[in-house]
């Protein structure tokens, strides 16, 4: 109904241009497709530009755009086999190549790296979380950053269960929560393996994805990091009893899944919740009310389909772009109907294709960046080439030659 | 005009430098040999850009394995050679697993044909009736009359298969090797290093993949079979062949475990000769670990990576673990060796070798999977000219370019092991001065801009 609604709206001449746009490759490949309009992207294959110092990335496991489009990543810089990887750090040394990257990398818009950050500091008034997972900017340009993970026994660091601020260039600002904590959902003092965190600025309230541990979304004073409320899937109170696998055809849990991957405010008051393993997204109003929730690709196990989403960057956010790690796709989606309209991406190691594409976020370009983990690895760049016609299932999304 | 050569137009020059090279550069290697010594010409090299759309998405929703062989035939048809059970399970082939827990991905067939615009035109390979497929794929070489030879680095690969370009069983040119009980200890032969062209079964992970899925990749295989480097009907783990078209012979770098360069006939399949490091014969018994200045191994290393014939009928071996190539006359005479990145430990710096398709094959591209870069070498005097590349998933980046071809119209293509999982065309754009000695990732211009 909403594809219909969209389709009419477009004009006909539009349409028309439009479609000479698409180009034929797409055409034959989809002559069975339907066709919408619907935003239309174009991955960029030489953004950002190269690391300097034989640098690479390990698993890219969060990209934030802050408000002068520059774009964060956080990444695991400990993901690399250290015989093939990651020579040039070895001891003895291998050979020239490669050097693990900082674990906070900052690219301006035109890709050329600009500040590279963070990692365990000696001596340093806050816990580097065990695995860094996660990164946000505020309005201030203030970096926020979780940890999904388990500690590090060598050290006797105990599970990631905090928060860290920093400045945009790094400098610490406040830690939230105590580290070194177990699961406990319904604790107001620490948090369970942060996936991510997001803002709601006229609050001044911040919505954690809590997360790898907990099973609850917990939300913040962004200035004191006092947790205001929490809860769990429909609005519950949050359990932390063991749900056992995703089962397709079991009953739909009452819980989150873990990982809690996203919780992501709107300014017209309702919060995204990307609850991963179970393949959904539900929608609450930001004091936990249960609101409706749309099942993606509901067969998928594992990892689940539903592992970042951002926002359209029209005043209405009209489009949600989400995330699917495991099938290897951005939904395009109409966020007041929830109802997906097309899709592009596909599973690969070439510009446009993914291998667990885990975080994604949009400059006020509209353009969308994503970070894959895994052996993924990368940020990509896809530029917003405004409203057209596509076909429901776009595939790879390259340029024209 | 592509999208991102637009993009790239309004840049300064030194910007596009900066972004490319200079910020590849280190200050000791930035500088370029303005000249040669012996001619005092200022010296060429072909210049180089990557093409990051090619080749197009293939179909199924299939991906790539780790890139152990590939090659050109005379059609500009590009052969790879994959290795389709290195992946992880549990997040990357999830359409192919029992039950399927997702729409993505499946292993794309272990031969891949690329026509020269990067369709794929062409897949097969895996076991079939008649012969025995490789546990570990390893090297494809397209021979005069078009076939394609597989040779295998597994454990218990003792053989090369050959098939016709569409996939139909030729030939087995090798015996199998005796079985070796379970429990045997390696023999005294076995590889100093291990061969490194594919993922290793679940080892050397810095992070012991914390939270990174890794379950399921690879199995237990079979144990390694003793080395054979002196053995007249088969092989100890060929990794790659090149063909000599006039003689009828087939050379083979073998391999995985032995230590030599066996020559075959390429109609009846038999080894006719072989030879070792220097031309000495062969000997399977265990080197001194290679170190940077230390005395030169009289001994090949394993694997022995590659053996190019150039149209001067000259013999081009890779030595991987030895950093070096050296260069033998057909019938095995030793007549040099060049050293690469000598401190180069590990899997070593020689993975393979491809010529610049000039009738003279003035150059030699050097794939080192190792230091993630290309290096161009003057094939007559084996100087090191330049290199390009870096580490990275990006276009023009490498994670373990393990194959190097050339087509006829001098395009360079490369094939990245491990978890590097790609094939990448470096287009041809004519020779140009030689700028730096470390060309960083070789990025399209914009159209007339200097280089």
């Amino acid at each position: 109904m909403t594809r219909t609604k969209t389709i009419v709206r477009a004009g006909a001449l539009v349409s028309a241009i439009l479609m000479l746009a698409v180009g034929q490759r797409a055409l034959d490949a989809h002559a069975h497709a339907k066709t919408l309009t619907a935003p239309r992207f174009e991955v960029d294959p030489l953004w950002p530009k190269p690391l300097p110092n034989h640098w690479v990335l390990g698993n890219v496991i969060g990209v934030g755009v802050d408000d002068r489009d520059h774009v964060f990543i956080v990444h695991r810089n400990d993901t690399f086999d250290s015989t093939t990887e990651i020579g040039a750090v070895a001891k003895p040394k291998l050979s020239e190549c490669c050097v693990p990257a900082p674990p906070v990398l900052e690219f301006d818009p035109a890709g050329n790296l600009v500040a590279s950050w963070g990692g365990p500091v000696a001596g340093a008034p806050y816990v580097w979380p065990s695995s860094n997972h996660g990164i946000s900017i505020d309005n201030k340009g203030n970096v926020w950053i979780g940890g999904n993970g388990a500690g590090i026994a060598s050290i006797g660091q105990g599970p990631d269960s905090h928060i860290l601020k920093f400045t945009h260039d790094g400098h610490f600002l406040m830690q939230i929560g105590i580290p070194g904590q177990p699961t406990a959902s319904n604790d107001t003092t620490h948090f369970g393996r942060v996936a991510k965190i997001s803002f709601d600025i006229p609050a001044n309230e911040a919505f954690v994805a809590d997360g790898y541990g907990n099973h609850r979304v917990a939300v913040i004073d962004m200035t004191t990091g006092r947790i205001k409320r929490l809860w769990g899937a429909y609005g519950h109170v949050p359990s932390d009893s063991n749900l056992g696998p995703y089962n397709p055809d079991a009953p739909v849990a009452q819980q989150f899944r873990t990982p809690v991957h996203c919780a992501e405010p709107t300014p017209d008051g309702l919060v995204y919740v990307c609850d991963r393993p179970n393949d959904r997204i539900q929608v609450f109003r930001k004091n936990g009310t249960f609101v409706k929730e749309k099942i993606i690709k509901p067969q998928t196990k594992g990892d689940g389909s539903v592992w970042d989403i951002a926002f359209s960057k029209d005043p209405a956010q009209k489009y949600i772009f989400l995330a699917d790690g495991k099938n290897e796709k951005i939904y395009v989606m109409d966020r007041q109907s929830l109802e997906i309209l097309t899709s592009f991406g596909d599973g690969g190691r070439q510009p446009g294709m993914w291998f667990a594409v885990h975080s994604i976020a949009t400059d006020s370009k509209g353009n969308i960046f994503t970070a894959e983990t895994y052996e993924g690895k990368r940020i990509q760049k896809f530029v917003y080439k405004g409203l057209g016609t596509v076909s429901d299932s776009q595939g790879v999304v390259w340029p024209k030659r | 005009m592509n999208r991102w050569r637009k993009l790239l137009i309004g840049a300064t020059p030194l910007v596009v430098m900066a972004g490319s090279a200079g910020a590849q550069g280190s200050p000791k290697t930035a500088k370029a040999p303005a000249q040669t010594a012996a001619t005092g010409q200022s010296t060429q090299t072909p210049k180089l850009e990557v093409d990051p759309l090619w080749p197009k998405p293939m179909t199924n929703r299939w991906i790539l394995g780790s890139v152990t062989g590939l090659n050109v035939d005379a059609r500009d048809h590009v052969f790879v050679l994959n290795i389709p059970d290195y992946f992880t399970a549990r997040t990357e082939i999830g359409s192919s697993t029992t039950p399927p827990t997702g729409e993505c991905c499946s292993a794309a067939p272990a031969v891949l044909e690329y026509d020269p615009q990067g369709a794929l035109v062409g897949h097969w390979g895996g076991p079939g009736a008649g012969y025995e497929w490789p546990t570990t794929p390893s090297g494809i070489g397209v021979d005069p009359q078009g076939n394609i030879w597989i040779g295998g680095s597994g454990g218990s690969d003792t053989r090369l298969l050959e098939f016709t370009r569409d996939g139909k069983f030729v030939m087995t040119v090798g015996k199998a090797g005796a079985p070796v009980a379970a429990a045997a200890p390696a023999a005294g032969g076995a590889p100093d290093t291990a061969y490194a062209g594919v993922s290793r079964a679940g080892g050397g992970r810095a992070a012991g993949g914390r939270g990174a899925g890794r379950g399921g990749r690879g199995r237990g295989g079979a144990p390694a079979l003793p080395a054979n480097s002196s053995s007249m009907d088969s092989f100890g783990g060929p990794t790659a062949m090149s063909f000599d078209a006039a003689a009828g012979e087939v050379f083979v770098a073998d391999g995985a475990r032995n230590r030599r360069v066996a020559v075959v006939d390429m109609k009846t399949g038999a080894i006719k000769r072989f030879w070792g490091a220097y031309g000495n014969k062969p000997d399977d018994a265990k080197p001194p670990a290679y170190s940077a200045g230390g005395t030169p191994s009289q001994q090949f290393g394993t694997p022995v990576a590659c053996a190019q014939l150039s149209k001067d009928g000259m013999v081009y071996v890779c030595d991987r673990s030895n950093d070096r190539i050296q260069v033998f006359k057909k019938d095995g005479s030793f007549v040099k060796e060049k050293v690469i990145a000598p401190e180069t430990l590990g899997d070593g710096s020689v993975w393979d070798v491809a010529f610049s398709r000039d009738p003279q094959q003035k150059y030699l591209y050097v794939a080192d999977g190792m230091n993630m870069k290309i290096w161009v070498l003057d094939r007559a005097s084996l100087d090191v000219i330049t290199s390009f590349g870096d580490g990275g998933r990006q276009p023009g980046q490498f994670y373990a370019p393990h194959s190097v071809a050339t087509d006829s119209k001098g395009n360079v293509l490369t094939g990245e092991t491990y978890e590097g999982k790609r094939v990448q065309k470096f287009d041809f754009k004519g020779l140009g001065a030689v700028t730096t000695m470390n060309g960083g990732v070789l990025w399209p211009r914009a159209a007339g801009s200097k280089p």
